[in-house]
């Protein structure tokens, strides 16, 4: 389990080291790419602990449910609608399951 | 025959995650520039609605410049010329009156007010009074085109025209017939002749081309909204 956390590393670091922005109205997109990518990455360790782990369903999933978020986003912004927190509220509740599903595996070995 | 297969997912996992610190660290930024950035955000804003107003000032001026030209050749533009002389808004010239009103040199007898042979406005509007009775068609005070809107009022030791203030002497220029002017002004029990009992100096001279300026001034209506003549309200 030593690799997410040298990936997060290593993406933070990149990250920090060069100067990337993006413009103001785009944050809210990545906030929910985020949390789409966080979900994603939980979901791979849960599936790789219960051996199920499926390398095109993981990435498919992340570029999906990427999009999927943006595009709530996108719209409802559109409609003047805070659709993005449907986004939020999913990603968030399977992130906690996920990580929920983490820990009893951790706990029942 | 586990050992690969978690560890091929782990290095997808790995992957995402890198790209999920990325994300997090470039949100992390934008959301501190957004903090520390808000007048820049307001200055960028106002830039932009600066730049709406500019566009928006650069299509009315087209839209103007287009009506003109319209105007121009359908004809219109001679019936606006008219309305623009009817409402001083065009300086003219013609054959007039020009009357020349001064402060009486007379001075006051025991126990009588200074005021008596100083003018005052009444006398200048009795002035213009006459003069419009007699057909003029402008008149200036003191080059102060006198329009619909415009006053001829007391403003202490002067008049007031226009919102200009004027001391004495007064110029009135009328532009008509200059005889019926001025024998308008002349007549027996007329202004000239009442003024002229108080020792006020008033000289009219005919006059074969007068100059009167246009108004300068800007007119605003506020409150009054054309009617049209079919009893629409626009």
């Amino acid at each position: 389990m030593i690799y997410p956390v040298i990936g997060i590393i290593v993406g933070l670091l990149i990250g920090a080291l060069f100067p990337i922005s993006i413009p103001v109205f785009l944050a809210k997109y990545l906030s929910v790419a985020v949390l789409a990518s966080l979900d994603t990455a939980f979901g791979g360790i849960r599936a790789a602990l219960e051996d199920k782990f499926n390398n095109t369903v993981f990435i498919s999933g992340f570029f999906t449910n990427s999009l999927l978020a943006v595009l709530l986003v996108f719209i409802g912004e559109r409609l003047s609608i805070d659709l993005y927190m449907v986004a939020l509220l999913a990603f968030g509740l399977r992130v906690f399951n996920n990580l929920a599903v983490i820990r009893h595996h951790f706990l029942k070995k | 025959m586990k050992v690969p297969q978690i560890r091929r997912g782990q290095i997808a996992i790995a992957l995402v995650c890198v790209i999920l610190g990325l994300m997090i660290a470039v949100q992390f930024r934008t959301t501190n520039g957004i903090r520390n950035t808000v007048s820049m955000q307001r200055a960028e804003d106002l830039v932009q609605r600066l730049a709406q107003t500019e566009q928006e000032k650069n299509d009315l001026q087209k839209e103007l410049e287009k009506y003109r030209i319209e105007g121009g050749s359908a004809g219109i533009a001679k019936e606006i010329q008219n309305a623009k002389m009817v409402g001083g808004m065009l300086a003219v010239h013609g054959p007039g009156v020009s009357v020349v009103i001064d402060d009486s040199k007379k001075t006051p007898k025991n126990g009588e007010s200074a005021n008596l042979y100083l003018i005052h406005d009444e006398d200048i509007l009795k002035v213009v009074n006459e003069l419009r009775a007699a057909a003029a068609e402008a008149i200036s005070i003191n080059d102060q085109r006198l329009i619909a809107t415009s006053e001829i009022r007391c403003a202490g030791p002067t008049i007031s025209v226009n919102n200009t203030r004027f001391g004495a002497p007064f110029e009135v220029k009328a532009i008509g017939d200059p005889k019926t002017l001025e024998s308008a002004l002349l007549m027996k029990g007329g202004v000239v002749e009442t003024l002229g009992f108080w020792g006020i100096d008033i000289k009219v001279t005919q006059v074969t081309d007068l100059n009167i300026p246009a108004y300068s001034g800007a007119v605003h209506f506020e409150y009054a909204k054309p009617v049209d003549v079919g009893g629409k309200q626009k």
